[in-house]
Order: C-alpha cells, then structure tokens, then sequence
C-alpha cells in the first residue's frame, strides 16, 4: 500500500511541475494580422499572452497604417484631412498651409534627407505622374523633351509649426512613408510592452525580439527568380527594406520601366537590380535602401559606410555584392 | 525507494519519452498545405500533396479568383485587376512565397514549416 501511495505522490508531483512549467513557459500565443493599405500587403505577427489586448493592438495599428496611407496619399483626397494630394490640388487662397503633424515630420525627415543625397527627392511629384501615366496605359515611354519641361516644379517650403507655403508643390513620400510608418508601429508595439513582433509591409520588415528561438531569419529574395533566395538574414530587432525594380514596372519593347526614378535622367534608375539594406531604424532602412538603388554600387559601397547599416547588391550582370560586415547577419 | 519504484519510474519515463517523440514525428510529418486569406480571413485550405492537377475557386474583391494546384506547387490562374500581377506570378512551392493579389484582397501562402520567417522581396 505504501508503495502505490509513493508511486501516486511521485506522478502528482510530476504532474505539477508539468503543470507549473507549461503556465510559465508557453503562455504566450502567436497572433497575426492581414492588412492592406499604402498599395501594400501588411503582414504582422505579435506573441502575447491577453486575447483582449490583442485585439486592441490590432485595431491601434490598422488605425495608424489608414491614417498614414491618407495623409499621404497623392492620388485621392479625404474629407477632414489635409494630405499630399490637397498640398498639391487645393484652391484655398492662403499663403500657407497647416498639416497634420504627422504628415509635416516625414516631410521634414524626408526634407533633411534630400540634403544628405541630392536624388532622394520628394518633389518629384510630375514626373512620377507623367511615368505612372505610360505605365497604367501599359503601352510607350515619354520623350525627354516631355519629362525636362515638367521637371521644376513647385519646392516644398516648410516654415515650422506645421505649417508650410501654399505653393502647390506635387509631391511623393513613396520612398519614405511604408518605412517611416512601420517604425511608427514597431516603436508603438515596444511601448505597450509588446517586444516579439514581425512586421513585413512590402519590402519593409522589421522585427523586433524572437520568441522561442535564437533569431528571427528573414529572406532576401532575388530580383530575378521569383521563389529564390538571395540569402537569409539572421537576427533581432532590426529591420531589412528592399529597394528594386522588378515589383512594380511595365515592359516596352524589350525594356522594362520601374517606378523609382533617377533625378539626373527623369528616367527609372538602372545601376543594378536590386539592393536590400539592413539597420535598426525602419524609415533609415527605407530611405537607405531608395539612395543606394539610386548610385552606383561602388558609390553605394563608400556611402553606407557613414551609417550603422549594411546592404547587400545585387548587379545588372547578376553579381551579389556585400557591405563590409553584413555576413554578420549572415 | 525500493528497486521496484525504481523500475516503475523508469517505465513510466520511457513510455512518456516514446509519445512525446511519436508527436515530433507526426507534427513533423503532417501535410503541406497552401492557405488562402481574403483580407484578414482564412477562407480555403488546400492540401497540397494531391496528386494530379486541381482547380479551385475563391471570391476576390474584383470577382472569382482561379487558383490551381499541380505537384505540391499552387498558382493564381485567373482573376480581374488592371496589372494581373498575381496571376503573372506564376507557380509557388516554398513556406516562404506568398501570391498576394492586392486588388483583390487575396493572399496564398505556403503552411509554414517554420524555417523562415519572413521573405523581404
């Protein structure tokens, strides 16, 4: 008798630290969410133990993902905002403009930018819609002359306190705004406490710590076979941003026209294929990744130096180049 | 504690440490499966390890997106938006490729066997 009552204290005991191990150790659950905005598929996963506060964070989040997708927006206008399509389509007669504070800081980040390398440039607003306008009819390239004659037009001019010159300025944070906001909600996840995330918003993925692992590894796929590889980036909180020309183009007579255009030619950048740069920042990562593809890569290669970045090339003749140190990620 | 305790505890460990690794196995080898999501919700789960070839139809935001099936791969067929980007994608195989159809609202994604997380493209 005495020997099942051990045996029975033994699996009870077993039992509860079982019990005990897996209340402390597995309660947290992976949750993901699907959204669409900024021309974008959203991708964003989040391990939390609260079902409710989940939710929450779901809401918060595709709250800011459309309100960042209005303010700069170029294509439609929204009752209650002022976005960049109103910056460049209103016809209020003041002199200045107020913006939504949160429109008027990218616009300055970006701003500061372009003085750091001269082909980040936001104002490029009419030559993107003369590109944009070939691309959607699928069909012919404009002529220079057609390009040269749009290229001045109006300098944003901001004057602080949100506010900036009523100028009509056409501009574009495409280059800017998926990066910048998707900082915007990793900083707003780590806020609440929340620090095992992933977010992939098109080419813009930043992930913060990893849960039940060493790292998160993140692919880098190749410009020119759809499904390969490039490499896999191994880490945590950081963020990997991909700039090329092979998602969004059209193809005319054998060539193919992007959507990022070089500021020299008014033409889509072609120094290389594609180019992915990895940084903690989010919107750097972004705007790093646009200037790189818009240089040479031996420029490229000088230029990340100055920054705690590295990128990895890949070249018009297929060659992959590294920076210095981003086998580290490797 | 006598040798008979001994022996008991031991079964009892052997027989935990065969299940536990009976599931590995079966977790390990369960069927690979294409998942597809009309915005945020799991509308069609497709076992991709169907011989021959299959043909299904969801409801995108443009109308009814055709998706095929042929040796574990999966592709859009057909579907209505101004660029057709997703349906010129063409066959996917791996956990991480995704077809997404952004006018439609429809993403394909390959069951992850969690080996990458994410693919930055």
């Amino acid at each position: 008798m005495k020997k099942y009552f051990k045996i029975g204290l033994i699996l009870l005991l077993v039992l509860i630290v079982c019990t005990v191990a897996y209340i402390f150790f597995d309660r947290k659950k992976e949750y993901t969410k699907n959204l669409y905005y900024m021309d974008t598929y959203i991708y964003i996963k989040i391990y939390e133990t609260n079902k409710a506060k989940v939710e929450k964070v779901f809401k918060d989040i595709n709250q800011m993902y459309k309100e960042y997708h209005e303010l700069t927006d170029r294509y439609n206008h929204y009752d209650g905002i002022t976005n960049l399509y109103d910056i460049y389509h209103n016809g209020f007669d003041s002199e200045t403009l107020t913006l939504d504070s949160r429109l008027y800081e990218i616009l300055e980040y970006a701003k500061d930018w372009s003085k750091k390398y001269y082909k980040l440039n936001i104002e490029l607003g009419n030559i993107i819609d003369i590109w944009k306008k070939y691309r959607d009819n699928k069909e012919g390239i404009p002529t220079v002359k057609e390009l040269q004659q749009n290229k001045n037009g109006a300098k944003l001019v901001l004057l602080g306190d949100n506010k900036i010159v009523n100028n009509h300025p056409n501009l574009d944070l495409g280059s800017i705004a998926k990066g910048y906001v998707t900082e915007k909600v990793g900083q707003y996840l780590e806020s609440i406490g929340i620090k095992e995330y992933l977010i992939n918003a098109g080419g813009n993925v930043k992930v913060g710590d990893s849960y039940n692992k060493e790292y998160y590894k993140i692919g880098i796929q190749s410009p020119v076979d759809n499904g390969e590889l490039l490499t896999i980036a191994k880490g945590e909180n950081i963020s990997v941003v991909t700039s090329g020309g092979y998602e969004r183009n059209y193809e005319y007579n054998g060539i193919i026209y992007h959507h990022i255009i070089d500021s020299d030619t008014l033409f889509p950048s072609n120094y290389m294929k594609g180019v992915t740069v990895i940084t903690k920042d989010s919107a750097l990562g972004d705007i790093l990744s646009t200037s790189l593809f818009l240089m040479s890569v031996d420029d490229g290669q000088e230029f990340i130096k100055k920054y705690d970045a590295e990128a990895i090339w890949y070249t018009n003749d297929n060659k992959i180049i590294r920076s210095e140190r981003f086998n580290n990620y490797e | 504690m006598n040798n008979s305790d001994l022996k008991l505890i031991g079964f009892i460990m052997l027989v935990v440490t065969i299940m536990f690794g009976l599931l590995l196995v079966f977790k390990n080898s369960s069927s690979k499966n294409a998942l597809v999501y009309y915005e945020d919700n799991l509308v069609l789960t497709i076992d991709l390890n169907l011989s021959g070839e299959h043909e299904y139809k969801v409801m995108g935001y443009n109308g009814e997106v055709i998706i095929k099936t042929k040796d574990s791969k999966i592709k859009v067929e057909e579907e209505n938006s101004p660029l057709n980007i997703c349906s010129k994608q063409g066959w996917i195989k791996n956990s991480y490729d995704v077809i997404v159809c952004l006018p439609n609202k429809i993403v394909i994604k390959i069951e992850d066997k969690e080996e990458i997380d994410t693919v930055v493209r």
